[in-house]
């Protein structure tokens, strides 16, 4: 095992990787702030769902552009590894605090980035092919150990075959759910529309899609099948983000699965890069080792384990759950569960004084944007944050001793709609906690 | 080494688009999900033998009560007053048939604010950014703007209701408010431009639906935020679930707030007394309608909500029950619930407001398997922003 953490790779796939995911994330801010929606998700939301023990984490108003762009400042130093290390911290912290505003907007591949830009702050990145190591001849290593390259690629493992395991289910290996409901309303795409009317498409794409997961990492870390695996993503991911409203995530993991080619081809590929900006030859061959500290090392191994160990449990926390997983969506999130149930609701809540008797039936566009109302309508936890925030809001307008009553009814992958929360059961008087919420219904299926 | 992964790409490439292709001769006929699944086909049916038949059908109505409101301004007498009622009842009856099309043209202009936001706005003691907002202060001050949210309620055929039928005690009473009283001149003028505004705004929209908004809703067949059916359906279960089951019930029975509060005079048609079952009953029957494609012009089903959810099979995995089937049934339950009300709404909620509030349940079942059942099934999007699906 020793003798493992002292080897050493060239420095190269780790500052590729460090090119390639600043420029998309530059490229992620510039999308968002283009299109409105810094205003339309931060600014002119009335109430935000903070993440439970997350509450600290405040909409900043007017001054969240102010965020963004240290975000995105951020992701530029990063990209071209100048103060990168602050870079990096600066990165991961306002990226994340973006991500934790309101869980309305959470998405896997948002989480996903938030934990590689947290593994990145201790990676030594900036090493080589860095304005970094251009101004400082110390840092500036052709070499670095091959576990911090490997981090990224047992990350990124983790991820798919997380996603594979999750498609291990009924709804999407035997129903074809919720690719059924989904592809069919593609139809009318260009060239490949027609297959969506076939019975049998949506079984191929959600088999097709359970064995890529499973196999990809493999494949890419294996060097005869890495070429064809690499077209593989390309594919599989240029054809999820035609059929899908997914963003920026398909060409995040085409850039990020780069990180499995060799070093040879990393080496290639930045003296290219370094012939455009006609850069010194000796720039990208040095034989520099980088080293760690020999404390600073076995401290970030240390923290590396733990930080594995952990990405290792969190998806299967759902077990210590009672209750259907989709239906309850305790445990769920963190997860890599991806596009995997197609969920509506509908929940409309009833705020009554306990004095005096009175009620009111709540109109939700006074308080959320659609997408809130989507959200929460489907996800216990958020319908309880709503529903104390109702309490305090009318608590505020008079009502004394508030309950909130909701009235729920959720449909979850093509089943017909039944009630998701005890309509009995006063909301107001409920806590947050990791607990079982036992006012959400079970499901019998 | 290179040249071997090369060609493992390729012949998985080819592989994949050979399985394709094979596939889809084999398949041709025994995978298809059959007919239905075109949403060009959809659109087209809806625009051509729904939409466009019930606006033309609205417009006759409409014609005819602009032609009785001009007969009653040039001679107000009890008889023109009682064909201008007539008309009034036939217009707003026909009405209920194309308010749940709020789409394009009419959503662009906001048809139903024009039309028929009621309980309508009598007088009003606050005069909001130096504007009259009802209807004695727009009679009295001559030159409001019809046009602002606040005067909304002042115009429509709930504005019409109150002039025709709620301005005097009797007949003859309100026959004097026009033609006796000092201000009988004003309130003619009022009525006159409340009727001008409706036949102006109706026909705005019609004639771009027929001028060039046809073609561009038959065309935009996708169902993301902006596509035809999204912008459709989500008009259509907004007008079920706002606009008839709390316009026409849970607002004046007081379902949605502390019962024992009912508002009995919120009903529509309120001055009218007997119409209020009446529109109730053909708004529902336009949509269930609307929901099984039943042509307007022939009166046969065809291309629908109904035919597109039976393709492409939306039914409850659990029992296998059509999702439509179950959608039938609790329409065919309203209506039979709706029939046996007073034809005054009014008196029922002042006698017996409990089979108001059982209506009211019963459309909610329905609102619900419409806005999230039905969407779901869809796959009709409400948001703009990236998903991941969960």
């Amino acid at each position: 095992m020793k003798t493992y953490f002292e080897r050493t790779i060239s420095a190269a796939p780790l500052a590729v990787f460090r090119i390639g995911l600043g420029f998309m994330l530059l490229f992620g801010i510039i999308r968002f702030w283009s299109k409105g929606w810094i205003e339309d998700l931060y600014i002119n939301p009335k109430c935000y769902f903070p993440f439970y023990g997350f509450e600290f984490v405040v909409p900043l108003g007017n001054y969240t552009y102010i965020l963004f762009a240290v975000c995105g400042i951020s992701a530029l130093l990063f990209a071209l590894g100048l103060c990168y290390r602050l870079a990096s911290i600066s990165l991961f912290l306002s990226f994340t605090y973006i991500e934790l505003i309101d869980k309305s907007t959470y998405l896997n591949h948002y989480y996903f980035i938030s934990m590689i830009c947290l593994l990145m702050i201790f990676l030594p990145a900036h090493a080589f092919f860095s304005i970094d190591a251009k101004l400082n001849k110390n840092l500036h290593s052709g070499y670095v150990p091959a576990w911090t390259v490997d981090s990224i690629k047992v990350f990124v493992s983790m991820l798919y075959i997380f996603a594979a395991i999750a498609k291990i289910n009924s709804d999407w290996l035997l129903h074809a759910q919720p690719l059924k409901i989904w592809l069919i309303a593609r139809n009318d795409m260009p060239v490949i529309g027609f297959l969506f009317n076939y019975k049998w498409t949506p079984y191929l794409f959600s088999w097709f899609g359970f064995l890529y997961d499973l196999t990809i990492p493999f494949f890419l870390w294996n060097k005869k099948t890495r070429l064809g695996a690499y077209a593989a993503v390309i594919v599989f991911h240029v054809f999820t983000s035609l059929l899908f409203p997914i963003g920026m995530f398909p060409y995040i993991m085409i850039v990020t699965a780069l990180i499995f080619f060799s070093e040879d081809f990393h080496l290639i590929l930045l003296s290219q890069l370094n012939k455009l900006f006609k850069g010194q030859k000796e720039f990208i061959s040095t034989s520099n080792n980088y080293a760690f500290k020999h404390l600073n090392q076995n401290i970030i191994i240390i923290l590396f384990s733990l930080f594995f160990f952990i990405q290792l449990l969190l998806p299967f926390r759902y077990l210590l759950y009672p209750g259907q997983l989709f239906w309850t969506e305790e445990g769920f999130r963190f997860s890599w569960r991806v596009m995997l149930i197609e969920k509506a609701g509908y929940a409309e809540f009833k705020v009554r004084d306990a004095v005096s008797g009175k009620w009111v039936i709540v109109n939700n566009n006074e308080f959320l944007t659609k997408l809130q109302e989507k959200m929460m309508a489907t996800q216990p936890d958020m319908i309880l944050q709503y529903a104390h925030l109702l309490r305090d809001h009318y608590a505020k307008k008079g009502f004394e001793k508030p309950q909130v009553f909701v009235d729920s009814y959720v449909t979850l992958n093509g089943r017909l709609g039944r009630v998701l929360v005890d309509p009995n059961t006063d909301l107001a008087a409920q806590v947050e906690s990791f607990n079982h919420k036992s006012w959400i219904l079970s499901y019998n299926d | 080494m290179k040249n071997t992964n090369l060609l493992t790409a390729k012949i998985l490439i080819l592989s994949v688009l050979i399985f394709f292709s094979c596939s889809k001769d084999k398949d041709d006929t025994g995978g298809n999900t059959g007919g239905g699944v075109d949403r060009s086909e959809m659109l087209t049916f809806i625009a051509d033998d729904i939409i466009l038949p019930s606006y033309a059908g609205f417009k006759i109505k409409m014609d005819e009560m602009v032609e009785k409101s001009n007969d009653f301004n040039a001679n107000p007498t009890s008889s023109t007053l009682s064909s201008f009622r007539q008309a009034w009842v036939d217009a707003y009856t026909e009405w209920q048939k194309i308010e749940l099309f709020d789409v394009g043209p009419a959503e662009k202009h906001t048809l139903r604010n024009f039309f028929n936001i009621y309980p309508t706005t009598i007088h009003t003691t606050a005069t909001i950014n130096g504007t009259n907002n009802g209807i004695i202060e727009n009679i009295a001050s001559g030159n409001e703007n019809l046009n602002l949210p606040i005067n909304y309620s002042a115009q429509g055929f709930p504005a019409l209701d109150y002039l025709l039928n709620g301005i005097g005690d009797s007949d003859d009473a309100i026959l004097a408010e026009y033609t006796t009283a000092p201000d009988a001149q004003a309130k003619l003028a009022y009525v006159k431009k409340v009727v001008d505004q409706m036949n102006f705004k109706f026909n705005q929209t019609y004639n771009e639906w027929t001028a060039g908004y046809r073609d561009q809703f038959v065309s935009k067949t996708s169902l993301d935020i902006y596509s035809s059916t999204s912008l459709l359906v989500n008009g259509f279960v907004l007008n079920y679930e706002r606009f008839i089951r709390s316009g026409k019930f849970a607002n004046p029975s007081g379902a949605m707030s502390s019962s024992p509060n009912a508002y009995p005079e919120d009903v529509e048609a309120f001055y009218k007394k007997d119409l209020s079952r009446t529109l109730a009953i053909t708004a529902h029957q336009a949509s269930v309608d609307f929901f099984n494609g039943k042509s307007v012009k022939t009166g046969i089903e065809g291309n629908s909500l109904k035919t597109y959810l039976n393709a492409i099979e939306a039914k409850d995995l659990k029992s296998g029950k059509p999702l439509v089937d179950t959608l039938n049934g609790q329409f065919k339950a309203i209506a039979g619930a709706m029939n046996t009300l007073n034809p005054s709404l009014e008196t029922e909620i002042r006698t017996n407001n409990q089979a108001m509030i059982d209506v009211y349940s019963k459309l909610q079942t329905a609102t619900r398997m419409l806005k999230v059942d039905m969407t779901s099934a869809m796959s009709i999007t409400i948001t703009y922003t990236d998903n991941d699906g969960d």
